[in-house]
């Protein structure tokens, strides 16, 4: 991996880190007990995901970020840009809103080396997807959360649209 | 309360004796997957039509296993308990949930919700969209958050009349809370529930 890619995945995830840290108003009396409840567990789980982390980035797999739903359009459906860092040479996001079709949703490099780009148009609904890099290994979105019903084994995402 | 079992005995008597209970053969059935698959699948498929339970979640369930390559055997399988969760998802959301609400509450059983919490949330948020509490839930599950602490939050938020983004942004903290690295399976997490918040529908 040469150093410019290097840079813009610091980048990319310099943007995330900065995205997920930012402070969203909510109610407190509901928040801080589930808040509470996850830290008082924390310390088996910091080890699976130090674990898990060390063999994404073994994989290769930077961080995949999801922006949107953005604005509505006439019928009902939302624009959602799907990004993912991955060294590849093709990348497709295959789910339930293409068919499960390999080939039907490539994603385009952008002029970052390695950061992949895709919008998709989709309804209010939710959303299971993967990614699937050269044809052959699947990856899902990090950032989304992971899908609890993996019927194949496949690692999933799931996108909620509203 | 009519069961998954009870269902699909009611499917079966409506294919064989009500004109047009067939659901229009899906091409895509057809063409991605094998014939003996396909037309197991169309047979939940159609049973689905005639029940009136959503369909596509179906075809999407056999397409996504075809695509991942499992054996028929297996798609079978997880067609068959899809259709399954559908019809206890309606049982607990009601006759008149949509498609998106019905497939977010399949989702949340799979999840290892039950049924009881479904209703709970049809009960405290009757006239309004369901879909987005119900795909919070079934996340937070996903996220490591203990059912019950999820439940209890999400129900919470409902009680409190709280908006789609309110319960989007208690998905968020969550999220953002275990990329810090703490999170929720070390132990059972038993504590009493403060009380709801008394402020009104729609406070800030």
């Amino acid at each position: 991996m040469d150093e410019r890619h290097e840079e813009a995945q610091d980048r990319l995830l310099g943007d995330i880190v900065a995205e997920l840290r930012r402070p969203v108003p909510l109610d407190p009396s509901v928040d801080s007990r589930v808040l509470a409840a996850i830290r008082e567990r924390g310390a088996g789980r910091r080890r699976w995901i130090a674990g898990t982390g060390a063999a994404a980035l073994a994989a290769g797999i930077v961080l995949a970020l999801v922006l949107g739903p953005w604005p509505s359009t006439a019928g009902g459906a939302r624009q959602v840009q799907l990004r993912l860092a991955a060294p590849a040479s093709h990348v497709a996001v295959v789910g339930d809103f293409n068919d499960w079709d390999p080939a039907a949703t490539p994603l385009r490099p952008t002029s970052n080396p390695g950061i992949w780009t895709v919008e998709l148009r989709l309804k209010p609904g939710r959303y299971h997807y993967s990614f699937l890099l050269d044809g052959r290994r699947w990856v899902r979105d990090p950032v989304q959360p992971p899908a609890a019903e993996s019927d194949f084994g496949t690692p999933m995402s799931v996108l909620t649209v509203s | 309360m009519s069961t998954p079992r009870t269902l699909a005995l009611r499917a079966v008597w409506l294919l064989a004796f009500a004109p047009g209970a067939l659901a229009a053969q899906d091409h895509r059935l057809t063409e991605r997957l094998d014939a003996a698959t396909a037309e197991g699948v169309q047979r939940v498929v159609d049973s689905a039509h005639a029940e009136g339970l959503p369909t596509e979640p179906l075809v999407q369930k056999a397409l996504e296993g075809k695509t991942m390559g499992a054996t028929s055997g297996r798609i079978q399988s997880a067609v068959d308990a899809l259709f399954g969760r559908l019809a206890e998802a309606r049982a607990a959301l009601g006759r008149d949930a949509s498609e998106t609400e019905l497939t977010a509450g399949a989702g949340a059983l799979r999840a290892g919700l039950d049924a009881g919490s479904l209703r709970q949330l049809h009960a405290l948020r009757s006239d309004e969209p369901l879909t987005v509490p119900i795909a919070v839930l079934t996340d937070l599950v996903a996220e490591g958050v203990p059912p019950d602490q999820a439940t209890r939050a999400v129900l919470d938020l409902a009680r409190n009349g709280r908006s789609d983004a309110e319960f989007m942004a208690l998905r968020k903290r969550v999220q953002t809370e275990r990329r810090r690295g703490a999170s929720a399976d070390a132990g059972p997490v038993v504590r009493p529930a403060a009380p709801p918040a008394a402020d009104p529908p729609g406070s800030p």
